[in-house]
C-alpha cells in the first residue's frame, strides 16, 4: 500500500528535487566560475608582514592597528621598520627581513610616569566620594590632590595597560619599565597628560614632574615637585634641560648623563632610570616581586650615582 | 506613477520593515549605536533588496510558480539570496574595491537577514508586478535606513541619560525602540490621503 503511494507520487517529488537540485548546482557552478574569474592574487608579502607584526592593536605605530601598519609597509607608504614598539628590536628585524631592508637601530621605549607626588609628598584639599577614575575625579575640581598637576591614583593607566606594567601604590601610578613595552595605551588614558614615552637606556634623566605653579605654590603642595629654581638649567653643560616656564625639561636626546643636574636639584625632583637586565635587547621579560607593592618603581630611583653609563 | 509613489512611500513609513513588520531586529540593534556603521549597514540593506527581488521575482513567476511549485519559495529564496550576496561580494572586491570598502563587513552579515528574506516573500504575496516589486523593495531599504537613523539618534540621547541599574543596556533600548514604533503608528492613513 505504502509502496503504490510512493510509486504514485514520485513525479511530485521528483520535480521539485530535481529543481532545488538544478538551481543549487546553478548556483554552486556560477559561484566556483566568479571566483576563479575574479580571484584575487592573494599577497604573501602582507599576510607575511601581518605575522610579523604583534597583533596587540595599541596604534602606537600612528596607524589604526598591526592591519593598517602592514598594509602601509606593504604598498611602500611607510618604509620605516621600526615603528612597532610592543614587537621590539625582534620585530623590527623580521620585518626588515621580510621587507629586504637593513635591520634598523632600534631605540626601546618605556612609558614614563612624570610625577612622583605619593601620599606621603602630597595632601588632599578634599575628600572625593564620586566615581573612581581618573577621569571623572579630574572632573571633579581637577581632582582631589593638593597638586592639581599631579597624579590623581585612580589607575585609569593601570586599567588600559595591556601587559599589567601599571601598579598604584601610595596614591600614584608607577611603571614596571620590565613588563613595559611602550605601546603608548596609557598616554591617551592619563587625564592629566603625565605620561611620555623615554628611551629606555641606563641613564634616562628626567624632571620628573609636570607642575607649572610658581615655586612656593608647589612648595607648599608637594615636597617633590619642580621649583622652578633653573638650578639644573644651569649647570647642564650640554644644553640639555630647558625652562617650560617655571618647569625645567630635559632632552633625552641631548642629555649626556654628566649627573650634575641630579646633584644640584633641591628638592629631587630629577630621576634617572635604572639599568637594565644584563645582556637583552631592552626587554628582559621577568616580572615584578609582587610581595612588596608599596615600594616605588624598581626603575625609577632617585639619587643613585654609584654606577656611571656605560 | 502615483501608484509607484503610494508603494514606496507606504514600505518607508506606514509597513517600514523594522518599526511595522519588525523584520531584521538584529541589524538594527547591533549598528544602530553610531550613524557612521549604520550608514553602511544601510546601503547594503538597499542594495541587496533591490537585487535580491530583481533575481527572486523572475525565478518564482517563470519557474517555481508554472511547476507548480510555491511552496518551495522560501527554501529557493534563501538559497539565491545567499548565492547572490556572495557573488556579488567576489565581483565587488575584485570589480568595485572602494564599494567593497564601503559596504565591508556588513554585505555577508545580511546574507541571512529576515528583512531581505521578509522583502522578496511579500513582494510575492501582495501579488505586485515586477517594476512594483522592486520599488517596493527600494522602499523598504529606505525605511530600514530611516529607521536606523533615527534610532541611532534616539540611542545617543539614552546613553548618555541616567537609566537605573535594570534597565541598562538591552532592556532600555528595547523599550526606546518600542517608542519609535508606536511613533510610528501615526503614518497609518496617511499616505491613502497624502496622495489624493
Amino acid at each position: 500500500m505504502l509502496f503504490t503511494v510512493v510509486l504514485i507520487s514520485l513525479p511530485a517529488i521528483l520535480i521539485p528535487v530535481g529543481i532545488a537540485a538544478a538551481i543549487a548546482l546553478i548556483l554552486g557552478i556560477v559561484l566556483v566560475i566568479a571566483s576563479k574569474v575574479f580571484a584575487l592574487p592573494v599577497d604573501q608579502t602582507l599576510e607575511e608582514v601581518r605575522s610579523a607584526l604583534p597583533g596587540v592593536n595599541c596604534g602606537a605605530c600612528g596607524y589604526s592597528g598591526c592591519d593598517g601598519y602592514a598594509q602601509a609597509l606593504r604598498d611602500g607608504q611607510d618604509t620605516d621598520v621600526s615603528k612597532c614598539s610592543p614587537g621590539g628590536s625582534d620585530t623590527a628585524a623580521e620585518l626588515a627581513a621580510i621587507l629586504g631592508q637593513a635591520v634598523p637601530s632600534f631605540t626601546p621605549k618605556v612609558a614614563y610616569i612624570h610625577c612622583q607626588g605619593t601620599t606621603d609628598h602630597t595632601s588632599k584639599r578634599f575628600a572625593y566620594h564620586g566615581v573612581e577614575t581618573c577621569a571623572a575625579a579630574q572632573n571633579t575640581f581637577s581632582g582631589p590632590n593638593s597638586c592639581t598637576y599631579g597624579c590623581i591614583g585612580f589607575g585609569d593607566c593601570a586599567a588600559v595597560c595591556p601587559y599589567g606594567a601599571i601598579y598604584i601604590s601610595k596614591g600614584i601610578a608607577h611603571i614596571d619599565s620590565h613588563l613595559c613595552r611602550a605601546c603608548t595605551l596609557c598616554v591617551a588614558a592619563c587625564p592629566k597628560n603625565l605620561i611620555e614615552m623615554m628611551p629606555k637606556h641606563y641613564n634616562a634623566y628626567t624632571v620628573t614632574c609636570k607642575n607649572k605653579w610658581p615655586g612656593g605654590q608647589t612648595r607648599k603642595n608637594c615636597t617633590v615637585g619642580c621649583i622652578g629654581c633653573r638650578r639644573c638649567f644651569k649647570v647642564c653643560p650640554s644644553g640639555a634641560i630647558t625652562m617650560d616656564g617655571p618647569l625645567a625639561v630635559i632632552d633625552p636626546n641631548l642629555c649626556t648623563h654628566c649627573n650634575k643636574c641630579l646633584e644640584v636639584c633641591p628638592t629631587h625632583a630629577i630621576l634617572r632610570g635604572l639599568p637594565l637586565a644584563e645582556g637583552t635587547d631592552g626587554y628582559p621579560k621577568r616580572s615584578r616581586q609582587e610581595d612588596d607593592p608599596v615600594t616605588p618603581a624598581p626603575a625609577l630611583v632617585s639619587g643613585q650615582t654609584t654606577q656611571s653609563d656605560a | 506613477m502615483k501608484e509607484v509613489l503610494i508603494i514606496l512611500f507606504s514600505a518607508i513609513l506606514v509597513d517600514n520593515f523594522v518599526l511595522s513588520r519588525f523584520l531584521g531586529i538584529c541589524p538594527f540593534l547591533g549598528v544602530s549605536k553610531n550613524l557612521k556603521t549604520a550608514m553602511g549597514m544601510s546601503m547594503s540593506v538597499i542594495f541587496v533588496m533591490v537585487l535580491a527581488t530583481v533575481i527572486t521575482w523572475p525565478i518564482y513567476h517563470l519557474l517555481l510558480l508554472p511547476n507548480d511549485l510555491a511552496y518551495l519559495q522560501t527554501m529557493i529564496f534563501i538559497l539565491v539570496i545567499a548565492s547572490l550576496v556572495q557573488l556579488i561580494e567576489i565581483f565587488l572586491k575584485k570589480a568595485v574595491p572602494p564599494l567593497y570598502k564601503a559596504l565591508g563587513v556588513f554585505l555577508p552579515l545580511i546574507t541571512t537577514n529576515c528583512a531581505i528574506l521578509g522583502v522578496t516573500i511579500l513582494n510575492i504575496d501582495e501579488t505586485y508586478g515586477f517594476g512594483s516589486s522592486i520599488v517596493n523593495s527600494l522602499g523598504a531599504g529606505l525605511g530600514f535606513m530611516l529607521a536606523l537613523f533615527l534610532f541611532a539618534g534616539v540611542r545617543r540621547k539614552v546613553d548618555q541619560a541616567n537609566v537605573p541599574k535594570f534597565f541598562k543596556g538591552l532592556p532600555i533600548t528595547l523599550v526606546s525602540a518600542a517608542l519609535v514604533s508606536i511613533s510610528f503608528f501615526g503614518f497609518k492613513g496617511l499616505i491613502e490621503n497624502i496622495f489624493k
